[in-house]
Order: C-alpha cells, then sequence, then structure tokens
C-alpha cells in the first residue's frame, strides 16, 4: 500500500519500518469518500511544521474528547456516503440526473445529517459540512422509504391519474390481446406456448401459418410466432403507449426539476464531498491514536530526535497475537548514532521504531509513544537487513546495499532520515566496517539523521552518538527439543534489556550470540565446542 | 419446483444450465411468475448478463423479466428503466460488466434486463442485501458461471439442460447427468482416508489422480470446484472416489427440447432428463412435469 501518493519512503523502505501497516490501519477502505481525501492527502514534508503541529494537534483533540465508539459511528455514517462528483457535474452542466444518481445525492445528504448529530465535539467545530435545506425539502417527496428514491406521485399532482391511466390502458390492451390470442388458439394444430406466443413445428405445418400468426423467430425445426393483434388490440395498444409516454415525460419532468436544484447546491454538496471525506479520515486517525494510546509529537527543525516508551506497533501487533511481552523503548539523539547489542536485542525494533515515528508524523498522526519529538523529513530511507528488492537479484547482498546506497547519495536529500541495519554485515567485517564509519561521516557532514545498527566494533567516528541496547541480564534457560518457539521467545524477552542506554564511543558491542543459541536449543555438542572455540 | 427448492430450507435458487439457451431465463421468469402470483416478496438477480432481449453472443431474442410490483431486483444501474421509474433501495458496493449494481423495487409491472456480478462475493452481498427482509432470491445462473452458486448463504439450485447444447439428445443427456452428478457429490466421509483439494481439482489432475489409482476419498470444499464437466467427469467420477465438504441442493432439471439449431422430442427427452438424473424434470414451455419414477 503506497498511500498517499508522495510519500518520502521506497516500497522497500516503507515496508521495513512498518509504514505500509500504519497505512493499512488508517485506511477505511470501503468509503468511497474517503478514497476520494486520499486521493488528494499528501504527506508532510520539511517546510510543512506549521500545518504538521496544527493537523497533529487537532487528531489529538479528537482523540482525546471523543470516544472510539462515537468515532466508529462517525466513520459508518461516512461509509455510506456515495461520491456524487460525477452526478454534480452532470447537473451543473444541464443534465437530467437518473434515478440512481438522485438517490446516491439523498444518500449523502443523509450522511451529513447522520455526522452533523454525531459529531457534536467541540473538536469538529467547522468539519462538519452544511447543506442547503432547500435540496433536502425538493427529494423529500421521493423518499419514500428511509433509505430509498423514487419519482413518487407527490412530486406532482398530475402522476397519479396519469399512472393510473397507463394501468387502465394496459389492461385495455391485455383484454384486447387475449381475445386475439384465444381466437388463434382455437385453430387445430398450433401449439400454445407463454405469453401469447406460438411454437409451430415445420414438420407439422401442412401449408401457410393461419393469417392471425407472425412469425418472431424462424429455426430449422419450428418456427415461434405471435399473434398479428387485430384493429381493436392495435388501438389498445396505442392508447396504452400514449400514456405510458406521457407518464415518461412526467417523470422526466420531475428528474430535470430536482436535477436544477442539485445543480443549484453543487457547490455545497462537492464541499460535503470533500469535508465528509477528511473528516473520515481524520476520524480514523483519532481512533487510530486512541486506540494506540498515541501522543502529539513536538515538531521541531533540526536534526534532534527523541522519544520515550515509543513502540514499533507492527511488531508489538504481532507479539500481541502470540501473547508475548513488548518491550518500549527511549532515545535522545542529535544526528547521527550507532546501536550496538547482542541478537535479538532491539537493535533491529529501535531503527523500526524511529522510522515508524517519523513516518507517522509524515501522515499526520500522533505518535505511538509517552512524548516525542521530531523533524520532518523529506526522504526515510532504510539500509541492510530487509532491504533487497526483488530486481536486485543479480546482485549479491552487499552488491545490492551499494547500488542502493549510491543511489540515495545521488538524490541528495535536504533531511534525510537513515536506518541502516547490519550494512555490508555481508563482507569481511574489517572493510564493512570501514564502509560504515565513511557513511556515517557523510551522512554527518550531509547533516542528516541516522541510526545504524551494527554488531561491528569500533563505528562511531567523532560526533556520532553510540548507543547500546542492554543485552542478557541472565542467561535464559535452554530450550527442549522440539522447539517451542513461543515459549523459547518468552524465556529469552523476560531476561533481555531492551532499553537503549547511550555508552562511550569505544564500549565493546556484548557477546550474547552463543547464551541466545543456547536458549533456542542448539545442539548442546555444538555450544560447548563454539565455547572452547571462544 | 418453489415447493421442492422451500423443502430443502433454501430462500433461494439459483438455475444454472449445461450450456448457453439452456432455457435458465425461462426457467427463472416461470419461477418470477409463480412467486408473484402466490403474493410472496421475492428478489431476483443474476450471475453475469441475463434477461437481455437479445442473446449477446448469439444475437438471437431472448426471454425478458417481466417482474410485477414489489419484486426486488439487483442489475446494472444503467439498465434500469427510466420509465416507469423504479425505486431505488440501494446501490451496491459492486459491479457488474455494465457498471455498478442497483438494487431497486419495482412499482408498476416492467420488463427489467438483469445483469449481475461475476463473482462469489458479489453475488453474495447482493443475495443478502436482497434477503434482508426475509425475501426468497431466484438467482438466473450464466454459462460456465456455477461456481458462485456454491458460496454463501445455502440455495436450491435448478439444472437446465436444452437442444442448444448438444447436438443430439445423447450428448444433452450426458451434460446434464455430469452437472447433476458433480452438483450432488456425496459428503465426506470422515471414517475414510482422503486426499484433500485446495482449491480446483482441474480435469489433468484428476486424471492424475485415477491414473495412480487413487482410492481414497478425493475431497473438494464444494462441487462446483471441479473444473470439469460432461463426459470427462462420468470417465474420472466412474474410477475416483469424489466427494464434497458441503454438499449442494440440487432440486430439480428443466428441459428446453427445442432450440433454434435442433429440436428434441419432448416428451421423451424429459423421460431420459429424469431417468438419468433422477431428479423431476419441468418443461416449462409445454407446463409440463416429469417424475424420475414415471421415467
Amino acid at each position: 500500500m503506497t498511500w498517499p501518493a508522495d510519500v518520502p519512503w521506497t516500497q522497500v523502505s516503507g515496508a521495513a519500518v512498518g509504514a505500509h501497516w500504519l497505512a493499512f490501519e488508517l485506511g477505511p477502505s470501503a468509503s468511497p469518500l474517503a478514497h476520494n481525501a486520499r486521493d488528494r492527502e499528501r504527506c508532510f514534508r520539511p517546510g510543512d511544521e506549521a500545518a504538521v503541529r496544527a493537523a497533529l494537534e487537532r487528531v489529538g483533540r479528537i482523540a482525546t474528547e471523543v470516544d472510539v465508539e462515537r468515532l466508529e459511528a462517525i466513520h459508518f455514517a461516512i461509509k455510506d456516503g456515495p461520491d456524487v462528483r460525477a452526478a454534480l457535474l452532470t447537473a451543473s452542466e444541464g443534465g437530467v440526473l437518473s434515478d440512481v444518481e438522485l438517490f446516491e445525492i439523498a444518500r449523502l445528504l443523509d450522511a451529513v445529517s447522520a455526522v452533523t448529530d454525531l459529531a457534536t465535539a467541540a473538536a469538529f467545530a467547522d468539519l462538519v459540512p452544511v447543506v442547503d435545506s432547500h435540496l433536502r425539502a425538493a427529494l423529500e417527496p421521493g423518499r419514500v422509504a428511509p433509505s430509498a428514491f423514487y419519482v413518487a406521485d407527490a412530486f406532482d399532482p398530475t402522476l397519479e391519474p396519469a399512472r393510473a391511466q397507463v394501468s387502465a390502458a394496459r389492461a385495455a390492451y391485455d383484454s384486447a390481446r387475449s381475445r386475439s390470442i384465444e381466437r388463434v388458439a382455437s385453430i387445430p394444430g398450433l401449439e400454445a406456448a407463454r405469453d401469447g406466443e406460438f411454437v409451430v413445428m415445420r414438420d407439422r405445418l401442412d401449408g401457410a401459418l393461419p393469417s392471425e400468426l407472425h412469425v418472431l423467430r424462424e429455426t430449422p425445426a419450428y418456427l415461434l410466432c405471435d399473434v398479428s393483434l387485430d384493429d381493436a388490440a392495435l388501438t389498445a395498444l396505442a392508447a396504452r403507449d400514449a400514456a405510458a409516454e406521457r407518464v415518461a415525460a412526467l417523470e422526466e419532468a420531475v428528474r430535470m426539476r430536482l436535477s436544477r436544484a442539485v445543480a443549484a447546491s453543487a457547490a455545497g454538496l462537492r464541499r460535503a464531498c470533500d469535508m465528509l471525506g477528511d473528516l473520515d479520515l481524520l476520524v480514523w486517525r483519532a481512533r487510530f491514536a486512541r486506540r494506540n494510546h498515541c501522543a502529539v509529537p513536538e515538531i521541531v527543525d533540526g536534526t534532534a530526535v527523541a522519544f520515550e516508551d515509543a513502540r514499533y506497533l507492527p511488531l508489538e501487533d504481532e507479539l500481541s497475537q502470540r501473547g508475548l511481552p513488548y518491550s518500549p523503548i527511549s532515545l535522545e539523539l542529535d544526528g547521527i548514532g550507532v546501536v550496538t547489542g547482542p541478537n535479538m536485542g532491539g537493535k533491529s525494533a529501535a531503527l523500526r521504531t524511529l522510522g515508524f515515528l517519523a513516518a507517522c508524523v509524515a501522515l499526520g498522526v500522533p505518535v505511538p509513544a509517552k512524548s516525542a519529538r521530531l523533524p520532518l523529513f523529506d526522504e526515510i530511507v532504510w539500509f541492510g537487513i530487509g532491504a533487497a528488492a526483488a530486481d536486485d537479484r543479480l546482485l549479491s547482498s552487499f552488491g545490492a546495499e551499494v547500488v542502493g546506497l549510491q543511489a540515495f547519495l545521488e538524490r541528495r536529500s535536504e533531511r534525510s532520515l537513515v536506518l541502516a541495519d547490519e550494512l555490508a554485515r555481508t563482507t569481511s567485517p574489517r572493510e564493512g566496517r570501514a564502509l560504515l564509519v565513511a557513511l556515517l561521516e557523510a551522512l554527518r557532514d550531509r547533516g542528516a539523521v541516522a541510526l545504524a545498527a551494527t554488531h561491528l566494533a569500533d563505528v562511531t567516528p567523532s560526533g556520532v552518538a553510540h548507543f547500546a541496547t542492554g543485552g542478557l541480564t541472565r542467561l535464559p534457560p535452554r530450550q527442549a527439543v522440539p522447539l517451542d518457539l513461543d515459549w523459547a521467545l518468552r524465556r529469552i524477552a523476560d531476561a533481555m534489556d531492551f532499553r537503549l542506554r547511550r555508552v562511550s564511543e569505544d564500549t565493546a558491542p556484548p557477546a550474547d550470540a552463543i547464551a541466545l543459541a543456547d536458549a533456542l536449543g542448539l545442539d548442546p555438542r555444538l555450544i560447548e565446542r563454539a565455547k572452547e572455540v571462544l | 419446483m418453489l415447493e421442492r427448492a422451500k423443502a430443502t430450507g433454501a430462500r433461494s435458487i439459483a438455475v444454472v444450465g449445461t450450456s448457453k439457451n439452456a432455457g435458465k431465463t425461462v426457467v427463472t421468469a416461470a419461477l418470477a411468475d409463480a412467486l408473484s402470483r402466490s403474493g410472496e416478496p421475492f428478489g431476483i438477480c443474476s450471475i453475469g448478463r441475463d434477461g437481455e432481449a437479445l442473446d449477446a453472443i448469439l444475437g438471437t431474442p431472448k426471454p425478458r423479466y417481466f417482474l410485477r410490483p414489489g419484486t426486488l431486483v439487483a442489475t446494472a444501474a444503467a439498465l434500469l428503466p427510466k420509465s416507469p421509474a423504479i425505486e431505488i433501495v440501494a446501490v451496491a458496493g459492486t459491479t457488474s460488466a455494465l457498471g455498478r449494481i442497483a438494487v431497486a423495487r419495482v412499482r408498476v409491472p416492467a420488463l427489467i434486463e438483469i445483469v449481475g456480478p461475476p463473482g462469489a462475493a458479489g453475488l453474495q452481498r447482493i443475495v443478502l442485501r436482497m434477503q434482508a427482509d426475509g425475501r426468497f432470491v431466484l438467482i438466473d445462473g450464466a454459462l460456465d458461471r456455477i461456481a458462485p452458486v456454491g458460496y454463501g448463504v445455502p440455495k436450491a439450485i435448478v439444472v437446465a439442460v436444452g437442444a442448444a447444447g448438444g447436438a443430439t439428445p445423447d450428448h444433452a443427456l450426458d451434460d446434464v447427468e455430469a452437472l447433476v452428478r458433480k452438483l450432488r457429490l456425496p459428503a465426506r466421509d470422515s471414517n475414510g482416508d482422503a486426499v484433500r483439494i485446495d482449491g480446483a481439482l482441474t480435469a489433468g489432475a484428476a486424471a492424475d489422480l485415477a491414473r495412480a489409482r487413487e482410492r481414497r476419498q478425493i475431497v473438494v470444499s464444494n462441487p462446483t470446484q471441479i473444473a470439469f464437466g460432461g463426459r470427462t467427469f462420468l470417465r474420472i467420477a466412474s474410477v475416483l472416489d469424489l466427494r464434497c465438504e458441503r454438499q449442494l441442493r440440487v432440486v430439480a432439471c428443466s428441459v428446453a427440447p427445442l432450440a433454434a439449431e435442433r429440436a428434441f422430442e419432448p416428451r421423451s427427452f424429459a423421460r431420459n432428463v429424469a431417468a438419468r438424473t433422477g431428479l423431476p424434470v419441468y418443461d416449462v414451455y409445454a407446463a409440463t412435469i416429469t417424475e424420475p419414477s414415471a421415467a
């Protein structure tokens, strides 16, 4: 999912930082008005600080003031509101709307009424559309049922008698035709079929067809015939058709009158479509913020990033579904940082959390944290684990990283967030470290914000902060075979300190890999030998 | 036919055919007439396109639906008659080949062309929408589109067979026997071994199982997932133990012995269809019913 169209991340980077998950969570997919609003949405970029602050404040205020049930009720009221912009164009250009289009205009008015009743909180001020009551009154005679529209008799006093005339004329014609059919049916050798039709088998046809019949369809086997109408029936048919034409003209006149009323209110209706769509997206953001205990972040200008007890929601969601605990993390960074720590210690999650929070802000959504301070970015880019694109098959993992890195450098984004997860892990550690240091220096000089997770030691050039996850606080119990993954993950999580701490630049990464392998049930002989080798 | 359908507990009937011009629309229209006469509220919809004046492929005249007041109809919004006006009750969130589908209530008797959604999910939404007030629903099937019938709310099924579909009566009889046997697959025996087929069972995959002399039950989720019919089905069904997890309710056959290309002798054709399928056979045009016992 790549909504909105101008997201500051690629498909791969968006997936890595949970932006696609976020877009899905924010997308009330079944609402045509919201679809339209989504097409108009743009991400917040550097320079939009005032706008994003206002947007975040508004979402935050609604999330605080309105409960989830009310938010969902507003969404469901809008969900049934059709996107009538095409009909409005037709009406504005003097066209006559169809019954379905008039029905949809009426349904849009229903949605406006429902939202007006539901969105009463102060936070919704100036968000609820107002539609000219004249149009509602004009359509009212057609609301023969709460959610229906019909060109009813009440629109025009001449409709009812005209329709009655059609019924009478139809009955007269049916009666005249029935008499013709009865006369023909008495002719020997004819086989009456449905609706006054007669089937004449060719092999039984002796001479010409009776003059009272004419052929509807000829086949090699039979003739399908209809009764030729006599003068009385033809007169009745003409009367029926004339009556029907008069009703058709009256019905069309009603549609014309209503279409003019719609045209007169077109600007307001168009605005209502836009406002309801915007409101739906806003409501869904507020619902998201409320359900996920999000906070309105402080938007800053510069390279300072901080968050307290932030959660990477896609991971928290996945863990929660498996009954596993999640540990929020905190970070305070200005510019470039490196994260070291054991496997499964939360390094990648720290990167993803930062990227996720930045994506939330780009979409104008409060962030899942106790508090946060972030700038806007014009690019959020992910390198390393999880960044291999499908078209990189001809390149090795390392080659793909280099190509992606060079493409990023050439874009020269003015304010980028770079997240590098074990970049250059697949080449020699010595050269990998050298490349990582060179990259961090380049990013520092460009004024980027970056966080790099690595197992490599001594990768913090000057001006680069070093963070470490806590690692194992005790040895987790060994996993029996066969592996019960959830059991093992729970024990490891219990023993792991996921918190990020600022450490000195020369702090060596912890060595917990063998303990973790043991906890995950690796063959004890291998574990013992590994310890000997170490 | 309606009574037989209702006896199964179904609140809808789907009419499917062995071929194009098998008489599906004639049967559906007759069922609509019967429901109208009884005063029972009902809705009518289609899988794909039906009810048009001319057959969209062959250009030959086709029966249209003459619907009476109170009937709910689901069709492409663009095909709803302008006059007499019709009451619009919903615009379904599903589309047909001719655009969005609207659900409308007939206020004045009218001839209406019916176009339905091509897929199972869309059909299901429309059927449920029309059944919201408890009404009975008629579904006009379309050539080669029986899959939607096997999903969603249980439906009684009528199988239509006509002279249009077979060069000889024997061909038509093989086709209808195969389709009925397929749709009436027995349920899986939970005590026996089984091979569960996810998705469609193709003729090639079935032939491989037959060549391997597979003796276990071959289980599909519902009979419409068997993607072959006719004589191929009869041959394969004679060597494989085909079963399903969700049985369908086939209640009757209908015959259309007159076609543009050829005609079968109506009475013997109906008798033979009844004998081959074990189902009552209706000739709607001739207003006859042939019970299997009589055959």
